[in-house]
């Protein structure tokens, strides 16, 4: 029987392999029928994939299409919501990622240092039409590397019923915001995301007006990731101003307020103040409230509250099957005004485009007051060094504003980023 | 291996049992049916491979393919016969990933190094490319001379229509242009409409016209410029030249580096040897709180695993009445949190533990800053994990409560036991039998639960002399910071730090497993 | 009385249980819904999120609840399969390298798989290329990545299980002249419908809610998931506007499940109807 078994498995064995291995005889014209399929899809244009991330798909989309029409080819605008630089360098990597990505302007130096993107031609003309600080941010090394399409910054948000005037200084908003709290009108000085983890983003401005800086700046002026400034004197002072200003001082920064829930606790009026960017703008309107921007103040004859600029950027990937369409999309298209409105109307943050800006600017005069806000703003270091600061920045803020010692605090930094950067 | 000799001795011994059997129709149907499968399967993979010539992978293929109808055509290895289905997917979507993804652990793959030394090549070739100063932004208009393609272009300040080919740049005469100042026609040429040159991208892109200082490519499909490289590799000194330069490349980092100690920023993978886990076992960030950190990694995992477990059991016990009503009503509720997107909750908790706005301060009446202290931070993990944890626990133990034959427990309450005597003795270690591996599992999950801590505390409270380490930190949370926070993605570094890890993890378990060989024993 | 006290202690479980999903539920109805809220209590009621979610055009979130009920069904229905075929011979059968392969489905389990993401991406670029039909953005592709992990712990849940179900039955079953495959399918098969149940149960739950794979693997707004689609929504700077609809969107998610549950409790509660039958 069991003989009579293994006949029976090595014929079928012997049948299968001719099916599936000789099968590869017959099998080639339906295979290279199959392969020519793309074949002439390319014939007739081929495919550009643009990854964005859920807010953008949408906007995009009518465009993507226009120019699909325009040159013959498919545009397929995809999405993705989470790590998208990650997953866009392992995709790319691999050989499955996008023509095109968005994102923010300070992945450029990890994008570079990767291979992912190309550097884009713009002309001088095109150039030109870009607000200076947009340009400004896109240019790594000497390379224009995507084209920029909205910037943005934080300013400081009021609710005007409450505090009709913008504070002229650090200390006036804190005195207003403190008086208010005391009448009863709210429950918090300030609303400026802390956390368990610090905020950096949201809380350099002030900590720049104290004096306090990250980097050095090499011989261009460029961010140095060489010399790292946290736990230099002036770094030291600004942690101690940001304690002065914390939980065991006048508890204008609290740990408690978060990124989950600072703009949501101004809409509901428990604060007056607001430091936020213009994501924040649609929630405030939605609650109803009256609200000016101005630019986030400084310290009594202190330097500059200087906020990040980010700027939301389009990128050609080096590794896109479709190079030559991206870079048409990139310098091109996107360059147009009419592609920066839908975009702006979408998710309105100013545009990069000044002409753009200019239109926008007689309906919304929001974006205006954003820019103005961000004009003496830092753009985003780009260099890959920067992540290394995020987080034992937060840290030492989050000890700082708890009441800890500001210089231990800003020592650990230091150490922690010198580490991290084999700085020593 | 010892008690696997035993077990091969024992699975040799019963064969001669067996009776013999006939072939049965069953027999025959389900043989055509695996055949008829396996054939399917290769008629439908077969054709791309060989289209792409992917001999090594359509001889795989063919062997995995005879292996599979000869296992299922012979009478013999009646266990491979149900293991093999699942290993197939096992081994191609977990087993090659996890050691592909172990082998990194012996490079410098990350950020930086993430592809071949030939892409870093390109990559900063690519990227020194400068528009030569002064040049003009030419108007570009692909078209064919003959099947060759070649570039129409247009001075824009003088109009001056040029031939671009792979030998060089002419002028040319006679082309007509149109309004966008493009050439719309040329003499013996056929002139390339959009949608014709974007079907050619990939040739476009390829074309470069030498000039005397550089080479113009297109950039787009409508403009080409002259551009210079300033940096460009040269094989034979094995070095990048140019500005900065010359670089020289370095195989033991993975960089080009010049005499000044700089490095180029494209960097490659090379391999390290043991210097990935040599940094995990030498560096002083690590070494420095790793038992701390272990040991509320071993309570965080225990707790849960036992936590969830206790709850869960003790609920459906409490529901398994034959007089209990409302229990569907029950069930329901406790499966809920179960039925949740996880990360959606997590930051649900989160969000109730804030001390100033959170519900649980707000119920409670308290000032707890829950997430900011490091006791209560470490009680609200695990109060939310055993939140997450116990719906699991409830539905196994209801469903293995159903397997104990209900005499068992009667015939204990008449031998005048007490409940909880009973319990004792008949129903737990009936359950432990069909629970422990469970528990084991659970232990094992738990001691490398990234998500609940990732989304609740990020691992802090963070004592501010030390950044690197919060107070609720699993020994997966807190080298990842290390390997993913700062300086990009080390996933070589990452990947080293799992193999520990996962040692860890393989020897609590196995130990624990060597435990469960004598229920097996005792009640199979 | 003792009755009672089962009642009470049930009830403190379910409070606890239920306690942040009505947090959700608040934010779900409340027009101004925020994760931040401070209250249980909603300033207002109406399911203005609901209607948002179910016409928003932005998200389609009808097509993310049929694709991951579809998948969730199909991917617990084949993983069952494959677990219970692979935890019976790990259970009846005894052959070299039985303990070290149980062990070693565990471990493998343990390795962090978003590490493991680089390499599926290197897979799954090949496999697009050659068989489009099962490779990234579409819902196939994803079914046999899934696939991968079928063997992972349900294999040791229905393992225990089988333990203790008597061997002296396929014994006798065996002297009967029953094949391995009629006593797999005729004699384990029918005793085991709890267990079955619990591991579909926990398999397509477990589906429903993986997020990491999905997250690399669905690209098209319309071929997301749930959980992918619904993270999207409070992904980035959207988080605050989109809370209420996202809340809305975590209590629909819990509809498939709950339906499967209601479903396959009357093969979970088997043995505990026929006792209460009893006495």
């Amino acid at each position: 029987m069991r003989k009579r078994a293994l006949g029976v498995a090595a014929l079928a064995t012997l049948a299968l392999a001719a099916t599936g291995c000789g099968g590869a005889e017959p099998a080639t014209p339906t295979a290279s029928s199959g392969a020519s399929a793309p074949a002439t899809a390319a014939a007739s244009g081929g495919t550009l994939v643009i990854w964005a991330d859920p807010s953008r798909v949408q906007p995009l989309q009518p465009f993507a299409e226009a120019f699909g029409k325009e040159n013959g080819v498919t545009v397929e605008v995809k999405e993705i919501s989470k790590d998208n630089q990650m997953t866009f360098l392992t995709a790319s990597q691999q050989g499955s990622g996008p023509d095109i990505m968005i994102g923010a302007h300070d992945w450029i130096g990890n994008l570079v240092q990767n291979g992912a993107i190309d550097p884009v031609t713009l002309t001088e003309e095109q150039k030109a039409a870009f607000s200076a600080k947009a340009l400004q941010a896109v240019t790594f090394n000497g390379q224009v590397y995507g084209a920029p399409y909205a910037v943005e910054n934080i300013a400081l948000i009021r609710n005007t019923k409450l505090a009709p005037d913008a504070p002229a200084s650090i200390e006036d908003l804190i005195a207003k915001g403190k008086k208010l709290k005391a009448d009863g009108k709210v429950k918090e000085v300030l609303c400026l995301p802390v956390g368990q983890k610090g905020d950096a983003f949201h809380v350099y401005p002030i900590f720049a007006s104290a004096g306090g800086a990250l980097f050095g700046a090499t011989s261009s002026g460029d961010p140095d990731p060489k010399t790292v400034l946290l736990g230099a004197d002036d770094s030291v002072k600004a942690f101690e101003k940001l304690k002065d200003l914390g939980e065991k001082g006048d508890g204008a920064l609290r740990t408690s307020i978060t990124n989950e829930n600072y703009i949501v606790n101004f809409a509901a009026g428990k604060c007056a103040y607001l430091v936020s960017g213009p994501w924040a703008i649609a929630d405030v309107k939605k609650a109803g409230v009256a609200y000016d921007i101005s630019p986030v103040p400084a310290f009594e004859g202190g330097k500059p509250a200087t906020p990040f600029v980010g700027v939301q950027t389009f990128f050609v990937a080096s590794k896109g099957k479709s190079k030559a369409l991206a870079q048409e999309f990139v310098a091109n298209y996107v360059t147009n005004v009419d592609v920066a409105m839908a975009l702006y109307k979408a998710d309105p943050r100013p545009p990069a485009l000044s002409a753009a800006l200019q239109q926008v600017q007689a309906e919304d005069p929001d974006a205006v007051k954003f820019m103005d806000a961000g004009k003496d703003g830092m753009p985003m270091p780009a260099i890959p060094e920067m992540a290394a600061i995020w987080e034992p920045f937060g840290i030492a803020e989050n000890a700082a504003v708890k009441g800890g010692d500001a210089a231990a605090a800003a020592a650990a930094a230091q150490k922690a980023v010198d580490g991290a950067l084999k700085n020593n | 291996m010892a008690l696997d000799v035993r077990e091969t001795g024992r699975a040799a011994g019963t064969p001669p049992a067996r009776p013999r059997r006939e072939i049965t129709t069953a027999f025959v149907v389900s043989r055509i049916a695996v055949l008829a499968v396996t054939a399917a399967i290769l008629l439908y993979a077969v054709p791309p491979l060989v289209a792409t010539g992917s001999w090594v992978a359509l001889g795989v293929l063919c062997a995995a393919a005879a292996g599979i109808a000869f296992l299922y055509l012979t009478r013999r290895f009646v266990p491979a016969k149900y293991l093999v289905p699942g290993t197939v997917f096992l081994v191609a979507f977990q087993v090659f990933p996890v050691v592909y993804t172990a082998t990194t652990a012996f490079t410098n793959f990350g950020d930086g190094h993430r592809g071949s030394k030939a892409e870093a090549v390109t990559a900063i070739e690519t990227g020194s490319v400068r528009q030569a100063p002064g040049s003009p932004e030419y108007a570009l208009t692909p078209a064919l001379r003959g099947e060759e393609l070649v570039f129409l272009l247009v001075d824009p300040k003088t109009k001056q229509v040029s031939l671009g080919t792979p030998d060089g740049l002419t002028p040319l005469t006679g082309a007509e242009l149109g309004i966008t100042g493009k050439v719309v026609a040329a003499p013996g040429l056929t002139v390339l409409k959009a949608p014709e040159a974007a079907a050619r991208a990939a040739e476009v892109s390829a074309l470069a016209v030498p000039t005397s200082g550089g080479l113009i490519k297109a950039n787009g499909l409508s403009r080409a410029v002259e551009g210079r490289a300033a940096l460009a590799y040269d094989a034979a000194c094995d070095c990048v030249r140019g500005e900065g330069g010359p670089w020289t490349a370095d195989e033991e980092q993975g960089y080009f580096v010049n005499a000044k100690g700089d490095h180029l920023a494209q960097g490659w993978q090379v391999n390290v040897g043991f210097a990935n886990f040599a940094r995990a076992l030498t560096d002083p960030t690590i070494s420095g709180y790793f038992l701390g950190v272990l040991g509320w990694n071993l309570v965080f995992a225990l707790v849960s695993a036992l936590g969830t477990f206790g709850i869960g059991m003790a609920v459906a016990l409490a529901l398994h009445h034959p007089r209990m009503r409302g229990t569907r009503f029950y069930r329901i509720a406790l499966i809920l949190p179960y039925a949740m997107p996880a990360f959606a909750m997590l930051l649900v908790w989160r969000d109730m533990f804030n001390r100033d706005f959170g519900l649980v301060n707000q119920l409670l009446g308290v000032h707890v800053d829950w997430l900011g202290e490091p006791g209560t931070a470490r009680l609200a993990v695990i109060l939310v994990n055993l939140w997450l944890g116990f719906p699991y626990m409830f539905l196994v133990t209801t469903g293995a409560l159903q397997a104990i034959p209900r005499e068992l427990t009667e015939a204990a309450a008449i031998d005048g036991a007490t409940p909880w005597r009973a319990f004792r003795r008949v129903t737990l270690p009936l359950l432990l039998v069909a629970l422990t591996p469970l528990l084991i599992s659970s232990f094992a999950f738990n001691f490398n639960n990234f998500n609940a801590i990732a989304l609740t505390t990020e691992g802090g409270p963070f004592p501010a002399a030390s950044p690197q380490v919060g107070a609720t930190d699993l020994l997966i949370t807190y080298t990842f910071r290390l390997a993913f926070g700062a300086g990009g993605a080390q996933f070589g570094f990452a990947a080293a730090i799992s193999v520990f890890i996962f040692a860890i993890v393989a020897l609590v378990s196995a130990v624990a497993f060597r435990r469960t060989r004598k229920q097996e024993e005792v009640y199979a | 009385m003792r009755l009672a006290l089962r009642h009470v202690f049930v009830l403190v479980v379910c409070a606890f249980a239920l306690f942040p999903i009505l947090f959700v539920v608040s934010a779900a109805i409340n027009p101004l819904g925020t994760l931040a809220s401070t209250d249980l209590l909603p300033s207002g009621a109406g399911l203005g999120n609901f209607v948002n979610l179910l016409t928003s055009d932005t998200y389609p979130f009808g097509r993310w609840f049929f694709n991951s009920v579809f998948i969730a069904l199909a991917s617990s229905f084949a993983s069952l399969l494959l677990s219970m075929f692979a935890a019976y011979a790990f259970s009846r059968m005894r052959f070299a390298g039985r303990r070290v392969g149980l062990l070693a489905l565990l471990l493998i389990q343990m390795f962090p798989q978003f590490l493991a993401i680089v390499t599926i991406f290197m897979i799954f670029t090949e496999v697009t290329e050659l068989y489009p039909a099962f490779g990234f953005n579409t819902a196939w592709g994803l079914l046999l990545l899934y696939l991968g992990g079928a063997l992972g712990v349900n294999t040791w849940l229905m393992k225990g299980f089988l333990d203790t179900v008597p061997k002296e039955l396929d014994e006798a079953a065996t002297v009967d002249g029953a094949t391995h495959a009629q006593i797999f399918w005729r004699v384990i098969m029918p005793l085991v419908t709890p267990i079955l149940a619990v591991t579909a149960l926990l398999a397509f739950i477990g589906t429903m809610s993986e997020f990491l794979m999905a997250n690399v693997f669905l690209r098209d707004p319309g071929s997301k998931t749930l959980a992918v689609g619904m993270y999207g929504m409070i992904a980035g700077d959207h988080r605050n506007a989109n809370f209420g609809m996202f809340a809305a969107g975590t209590l629909l998610t819990a509809i498939p499940t709950v339906g499967v549950f209601l479903w396959l409790q009357k093969y979970i509660v088997s043995g505990l109807t026929a006792g209460a039958v009893k006495g």
